[in-house]
């Protein structure tokens, strides 16, 4: 499985151009916020990055997570050259974009819309609230938007789990791919910031005073709240593709691949210790981690797996934005031209289950 | 092919699938008032009345209702509770329980700026397939799907998916919801709710009811199932999605895409519109949706379709609806009849179909499950019995 078109929007900004400059310019303060009196840090994704008035034209009344969703889903297709014409009149076969479906990864979805929805309850009662804010928040509200948009016709499927939610969806993709299910599949996370989730985050785990999340600092782990959204356009067809996805699993190994030239950790603080990543470190295999330049996502693993395909597709590293490291492991310190053929990106839960992505940058497109 | 060699159900209908055909055998309509919560609303919904106490999970109501329905599916599979030395995975749909919609928390953070983290971490350790699977020790591929009111229907199509691609040998598939006082606000404020019991496809409907449950089947494959030495006579022989790719609430008024999910089920099954003995259809007695899905079936499979809708029995159950219509209509094959669709009396004319009204046989060996979500997607899954 291939992967042919990628957007994203971040903190840093919209489209392969921003990661490619961020990847460069290395780590950028986050904002600083304050929530209920409390100053705090956060990667927000500017609302310039996702004006949009044609894309965005029925979305009016739609929130920023849809908003974030449709505009990276949006990049991925146009960046795989898959063009859609949407028929008014659809066959029961269906038009192009019938052969596109969509796998939306979320670990928390809408929560900002569901709190909107709250304090709809709290302040006008059980029967005064917003169909509007209701239907937003409804788990599957962005995947909505992206299919309508961009004229999809095909399976259109939102999935959650805390930390492996896009991982879930790679292999649900591979699987619709060698079904014949799609001919493509548009599949990514979003994830979006909330004064609650602050709460919750600077509750629950250690604050990054200074703004830094530091990933190989793994204890304590330093965490800043991101959100975004990164989309990618999947195929067994070669076509440009930045690189192949080669095997995803899940509290599993994978099988029988070679080292990889590169292993990328999404250590980002949302772990109270994160010394379990030394278990996939080696001394012998640079590592890089991009959490500094998103922010601390549980489904940020997507973020780090674009910086690797574009790792791949331009046969550079990329330093890490942040260098703090206090166990002396084998890290990727310059920004230079390389020959890159496999990396490994690796994410842990808070039950220390792995998960691995392998994408390979050289013989692109045998379709697995 | 991929056997069902377990189902499990829970509901306002009964406590377990045996309960649950009587109930239905009945014509019971164990529907009320809420008394979960405090609401003004007068709604009436379809609340489970009893929960084991072996079962009961403070604050986490979805997650008592799935573990009730996976284990009778279990046990009716034949299987323990410690499913390690196997390979199963876990597909759950769901709606309430992936969002930290917990009031009381939410008010304490508004008011004061901080709250306790107990319905964090409740939170935290409650999606619905992880949760379900490391009760069970599953080892294999976990994914907890929320497409709105397909997510239990699409969720034992992705299981399907992972069984036919070798992912794993068995699949625990189905959904859960809780009646939770936040849907019933929202559905409320979209003027979809019934004051009275619902009517699906009645001229007069006003309305869904809302309910909750949960419907859970366990699928293998056939080499899992004769390693096991289990024999069934159900399977799972299709499942098709497609997106209207029309509007975040509103089914497309030409059916377009549930027709193409339709279709791609029965391909995939290799059987045509003619096969199919009857349609479960989702049938929430909107005005909506029962139009557009009636007037899609039978274009698809003719004025003389079996069809019923069981929302009259258990209320929409959201998240749950698709995994318990699917052992209704798998229990409906083994069984050989199909309840009448509870809540029916007069003709809508500009919905082609008659839904049965009274108990009716089952001829053929396929039948159809159907389901229409909020965002547009449609999902159908085709069951099959095999020739005693």
């Amino acid at each position: 499985m291939n992967m042919l078109g990628m957007g994203i929007v971040f903190a840093s900004g919209r489209g392969i151009d921003s990661l490619d400059r961020a990847l460069h310019e290395g780590w950028q303060a986050p904002a600083e916020v304050e929530i209920k009196g409390r100053k705090s840090f956060a990667y927000k994704v500017d609302q310039q990055a996702i004006s949009d008035r044609t894309l965005l034209k029925n979305m009016r009344r739609a929130d920023k997570l849809s908003k974030m969703a449709v505009v990276a889903a949006s990049e991925a297709l146009a960046g795989g050259m898959v063009n859609i014409s949407p028929s008014p009149h659809p066959s029961p076969t269906g038009g192009e974009g019938a052969k596109i479906g969509v796998i939306v990864a979320t670990a928390l979805g809408a929560h900002v819309t569901t709190f909107d929805f709250l304090d709809d309850i709290l302040e006008y009662g059980d029967a005064g609230v917003s169909p509007t804010t209701f239907s937003n928040s409804v788990h599957n509200a962005a995947a909505s938007y992206i299919s309508s948009a961009l004229g999809i016709e095909g399976p259109t499927l939102t999935v959650t789990q805390f930390f492996f939610a896009f991982h879930s969806a790679l292999q649900l993709a591979q699987v619709w791919l060698n079904e014949g299910r799609c001919d493509y599949v548009l599949a990514g996370t979003v994830e979006q910031y909330g004064d609650v989730l602050a709460y919750v985050h600077d509750t629950k785990l250690v604050p990054a005073h200074d703004g830094r999340i530091k990933p190989f600092n793994l204890k304590p782990a330093f965490q800043v709240p991101g959100e975004g959204s990164v989309f990618f356009l999947l195929g067994n067809n070669p076509g440009n593709a930045f690189c192949e996805v080669q095997s995803v699993s899940v509290n599993d190994q994978a099988d029988n691949l070679p080292p990889a030239d590169l292993n990328i950790i999404d250590a980002d603080g949302l772990l109270e210790d994160e010394s379990i990543y030394k278990e996939c470190l080696s001394p012998d295999v640079p590592a890089a981690a991009y959490s500094p330049l998103f922010g601390s996502m549980m489904s940020g693993s997507a973020f780090n797996c674009a910086a690797g395909a574009l790792m791949l597709k331009n046969q550079k590293s990329y330093a890490n934005p942040v260098t703090d490291n206090p166990y002396g492991f084998n890290i990727v310190n310059d920004t230079a031209p390389c020959s890159i053929e496999l990396i490994r990106c690796v994410r842990y839960n808070c039950f220390h289950e792995r998960a691995e992505i392998y994408l390979r940058g050289k013989q692109i497109g045998e379709g697995r | 092919m991929i056997n069902i060699t377990g189902l499990g159900a829970i509901s306002a209908a009964g406590g377990n699938v045996a309960e649950t055909l009587q109930s239905f055998s009945r014509k019971e309509r164990n529907a009320g008032p809420v008394t979960l919560f405090e609401t003004p609303l007068k709604y009436p919904v379809f609340e489970v009345k009893h929960i084991p106490e072996e079962y009961y999970l403070e604050g986490r109501r979805t997650l008592s209702l799935a573990l009730i329905a996976a284990d009778e599916a279990l046990r009716d599979a034949g299987l323990e509770n410690d499913l390690s030395s196997l390979r199963v995975g876990v597909c759950m749909g769901t709606t309430v329980a992936c969002q930290l919609n917990d009031l009381e928390f939410y008010q304490s953070y508004r008011n004061t700026g901080a709250a306790s983290m107990i319905p964090v971490d409740r939170y935290l350790k409650g999606n619905l397939a992880e949760f379900v699977s490391r009760k069970f020790k599953a080892r294999g591929p976990v994914l907890t799907v929320v497409n709105a009111c397909s997510s239990g229907t699409d969720a034992i199509g992705v299981a399907l998916s992972w069984l036919k691609n070798g992912l794993c040998d068995i699949a625990i598939a189905g959904g859960a919801d809780e009646l939770n006082r936040i849907p019933l606000c929202g559905f409320g404020s979209l003027g979809i709710v019934s004051g009275e019991l619902c009517a699906p496809f009645d001229r007069d409907r006003k309305g869904l009811n809302l309910g909750e449950g949960a419907g859970v089947l366990v699928i293998e494959t056939k080499e899992s199932a004769a390693r096991r030495g289990r024999s069934s006579d159900l399977f799972l022989s299709g499942y098709g999605s497609a997106s209207d790719s029309y509007h975040l609430t509103a089914p497309r008024p030409d059916g377009a895409g549930l027709e193409r999910a339709i279709l791609k089920a029965l391909s995939d099954s290799g059987i045509k519109p003619g096969d199919i003995s009857f349609v479960n259809a989702h049938g929430t007695a909107t005005q909506d949706n029962d139009l557009v899905e009636g007037s899609t079936l039978g274009r698809i499979f003719g004025t003389d379709l079996n069809v019923l809708s069981t929302k009259g029995y258990t209320g929409h159950t959201l998240g749950a609806a698709g995994g318990l219509e699917a052992v209704f209509s798998a229990a409906a094959l083994r069984e050989g009849w199909i309840p009448a669709s509870a809540g029916f009396f007069n003709k809508d004319e500009n919905i082609p179909l008659i839904p049965v009204t009274e108990r009716a046989d089952v001829r053929g060996d396929y039948a159809l499950s159907t389901s229409l979500a909020f965002g547009g997607n449609n999902a159908a899954l085709v069951f099959g019995r095999r020739e005693k």
